[in-house]
């Protein structure tokens, strides 16, 4: 092996890099808690008597599923502000991508989670004078979140990955800073071997957390 | 106005499947009634029907002389707005073969949720009431338990407490016993008794003919949708006129004493 790994350049970047985490992270918390919103209503309506209404939420689902991620980011950011005359900061944009791109999946998530609830929980719900906004939210939901766990951790798994191309618009997130460090110090490997272990650790963190509150609610089963 | 349930004509398939044919039927009220009969004759179905959890094709369904759904000009059955169906459903207490209870909330706020979130009662008048109930169904040292802690028998009584808990003027039970496990089945017998004999007006579809014997005004059996007969239970049970109903109970009468521990029919759907 010819090749001598020289990690000083990340050490005496450190302080630069860390920055970037906290941009990964904000766009990812930010978009992840957009997703959730869009999500619940792509998934509600995906499950609507109202044709015209689920209909569009598959067309939705199936628009952010079979596009390219990176596509829907520059798409998002030239033409909001053609389409609406509204010019949003290019963070804005790629939160509202990829809370767009992750509402999609987690619009698959809810309606999945939804339907697993038996039948019989919403009858007896109604025979006890709950309406349809009461049993959703009382009965249907808090059941289909335990089902939903693991699935959304998956989902925010992915989030934090693809929030990576937010980089090739100039938002200076790990990926982008981690670019720019390679090209000054002439240490891409190093760099970018940091940079990976940077979002293992997030996505594991993230994981983890997961399976802890996921036991803690399996108490109450 | 005595009749707590009129229903007259009554329709209803599940595509070319019939299940009810022009069925009549009144429950006066006070009145226990219990609905018999073999798995796909109908009965849980017209049962269903009466708290429109399925909706009728056809006919008239008054619960308490209040209609539980519109009549089209060419005598079809509408179902009502949400609101009102929900108003009225709120009248009628139901018991499922399954429970059904809610498996995220403990046992008094399954009780309590009907009360809390459809009739705007205050969180602490509905957990007396909840408390009250369930003492009533004989689990007053189970407030705090969640369903999955309960044994079949506790979780049917906790699902009739949540019934009762918004006052109902009818009580429907779809096969209340058929899911438990035999030795559980007696406690919860013991406590639909107790709300025949404080009069409350029941509509029950059940296996336990022992019981229909004992509790019921009048038992009705249907056979392919249709009532084929009805009456008193000493009368159906000890002197049946239609041949189908001797064969019934002859084939039911024979496999109870033969094999206790069946249980489990499937619910018809």
């Amino acid at each position: 092996m010819g090749y001598r790994f020289d990690f000083n350049a990340v050490l005496s970047n450190w302080d630069y890099l860390v920055q970037g985490l906290w941009v990964t992270l904000l766009v990812t918390g930010a978009a992840l808690l957009a997703s959730l919103v869009v999500g619940l209503i792509v998934g509600v309506l995906r499950l609507s008597q109202n044709r015209v209404l689920s209909w569009i939420s598959w067309a939705y689902v199936e628009l952010m599923r079979n596009t390219p991620v990176l596509v829907q980011l520059v798409w998002v950011y030239y033409c909001i502000p053609i389409l609406t005359g509204i010019d949003f900061s290019v963070i804005t944009s790629c939160v509202i991508a990829l809370s767009l791109q992750a509402g999609a999946f987690v619009g698959e998530i809810v309606r999945g989670g939804i339907r697993g609830v038996d039948k019989g929980q919403v009858e007896a719900a109604r025979t006890i004078g709950l309406s349809s906004f009461q049993t959703l939210y009382r009965i249907v939901l808090p059941q289909a979140l335990r089902r939903m766990l693991a699935p959304l951790v998956n989902e925010a798994v992915s989030l934090v990955k693809n929030s990576s191309l937010v980089s090739v618009l100039g938002v200076s997130d790990l990926t982008y800073r981690a670019q720019v460090l390679a090209t000054t110090t002439f240490r891409p490997i190093e760099i970018f071997t940091v940079l990976a272990l940077e979002y293992l650790v997030v996505c594991a963190l993230l994981s983890y957390a997961a399976s802890r509150l996921e036991r803690r609610l399996a108490v109450s089963d | 106005m005595n009749l707590a349930v009129d229903i007259s004509s009554l329709s209803k398939s599940f595509g070319k499947n019939e299940v009810l044919k022009k069925i009549d039927l009144q429950v006066e009220k006070g009145h226990v009634v219990v609905m018999i009969g073999a798995s796909g004759s109908g009965k849980t179905t017209l049962l269903r029907c009466v708290n429109v959890l399925e909706t009728p094709d056809r006919g008239t369904v008054l619960v308490n002389g209040v209609a539980m759904g519109d009549t089209g000009v060419d005598g079809s059955f509408i179902r009502l707005s949400e609101r009102a169906l929900n108003q009225r459903r709120s009248e009628i207490g139901m018991v499922f073969q399954r429970f059904n209870l809610f498996p995220h909330l403990t046992a008094i706020e399954n009780v309590m949720i009907g009360p809390v979130m459809a009739r705007g009662l205050g969180k602490t008048e509905a957990r007396t009431l909840a408390t009250d109930q369930l003492a009533r169904v004989g689990l007053a040292d189970k407030l705090d338990s969640y369903p999955s802690r309960l044994s079949g028998g506790q979780q049917q009584r906790v699902a009739i407490a949540r019934a009762l808990a918004m006052k109902p003027q009818l009580m429907l039970f779809d096969e209340p016993t058929s899911a438990l496990d035999p030795e559980l089945v007696g406690e919860v017998l013991e406590t639909m008794r107790q709300l025949a004999e404080e009069g409350m007006t029941m509509l029950i579809v059940t296996h336990e003919m022992e019981f229909a014997r004992e509790v019921a005004d009048r038992v009705i059996f249907l056979h392919d949708g249709c009532i084929v007969e009805e009456g008193r239970p000493d009368v159906i049970f000890s002197n049946p006129q239609h041949e189908r109903t001797r064969s019934f109970l002859r084939r039911t009468l024979r496999h109870r004493m033969g094999f206790e521990a069946t249980g489990t029919d499937s619910p018809e759907k």
